[in-house]
């Protein structure tokens, strides 16, 4: 009901995504909602999240594409730019948004976001500062949580 | 076209953090979430002052809401933290009763917290209300759960 004036673009980009999945990442729409999308991203090879399953919700909001998707992870990460509601800190999904870019390159930048963490530009206080004095330990931190609630259980 | 685009549950509390982490208004109500570590946000607490030209006035009174699964399509459980005799809410527990305000029993999804809490703070100063004969302040509720 709610989805009868689903744009077409977001009709061509749902379909592309299903039969045309990026590596490592998987979304797809909610049954009662089309503008909803459950999405899985795998952690990066050679990233401290290796081998972890993230649960990610996406949300088109009726802006969009003149607005970001909203995004957010619902698997805990211990990264610095992902804070304890899984709120992600990106320049793409806030002012640097263009409607030029999609749902693919969104998720393909949080992928990239897990294997480059930018202590810099943090949205978690304390794991940035972790990062930047003691990376190594805060590496293993990451890992560490990767196991506990990435398994993919 | 407007108004047919329904935001999530996790969405739309994750907008009314937002809301009121930078504050309502002139400040007489207000709400955050009891647990930052929980990425459902289920538990919060809201705060009303008492308004002018009642037996409310200055008093500070605390809420506890409860957004389940449901929330939005549902309202949250909604009750004082604070002791309060008002005629919406239950004198043993302090929870606010559907069937007594009208908000709760014919909820509608766009309906917030902040309207929740707004409501409340304009029953304490209707006719039938703002006279009612009130404990001191800072008793609270028994908390059976």
């Amino acid at each position: 009901m709610a989805n009868s004036n689903l744009p077409r673009r977001i009709i061509k980009e749902t379909q592309r995504l299903l039969s045309e999945p990026a590596p490592g990442i998987s979304a797809s729409p909610s049954e009662d909602n089309m503008r909803y999308f459950n999405v899985m991203i795998l952690g990066p090879t050679q990233s401290p999240y290796e081998g972890g399953v993230f649960k990610l919700e996406l949300f088109l909001p009726e802006e969009y594409p003149m607005a970001a998707p909203k995004v957010r992870f619902l698997t805990k990460i211990y990264h610095p730019n992902i804070d304890k509601l899984g709120r992600i800190c990106l320049d793409i999904l806030k002012d640097k948004w263009s409607p030029a870019l999609q749902i693919r390159t969104v998720l393909l930048s949080i992928q990239a976001l897990l294997s480059a963490p930018n202590p810099d530009d943090p949205l978690s206080e304390n794991i940035a500062k972790h990062w930047k004095t003691n990376e190594t330990e805060a590496v293993e931190t990451a890992k560490e949580w990767t196991r506990l609630y990435a398994s993919g259980a | 076209m407007f108004g047919c685009i329904a935001v999530p549950r996790n969405f739309r509390l994750l907008e009314e953090l937002e809301r009121g982490e930078k504050g309502i208004g002139d400040g007489t109500v207000s709400y955050g979430m009891d647990d930052g570590d929980d990425i459902y946000m289920r538990s919060w607490t809201g705060t009303i002052i008492g308004p002018h030209n009642s037996v409310h006035e200055g008093r500070i009174y605390q809420l506890k809401l409860f957004c389940d699964k449901d929330y939005p399509e549902k309202p949250p459980s909604v009750r004082f933290h604070s002791r309060i005799n008002l005629t919406c809410v239950n004198h043993e527990t302090g929870v606010v009763e559907a069937k007594k305000f009208g908000m709760l029993a014919n909820w509608q999804r766009e309906y917030t917290m902040e309207d929740i809490l707004t409501q409340l703070k304009k029953e304490m100063a209707a006719p039938y209300n703002r006279k009612l004969v009130q404990l001191p302040e800072g008793i609270l509720f028994v908390e059976w759960d």
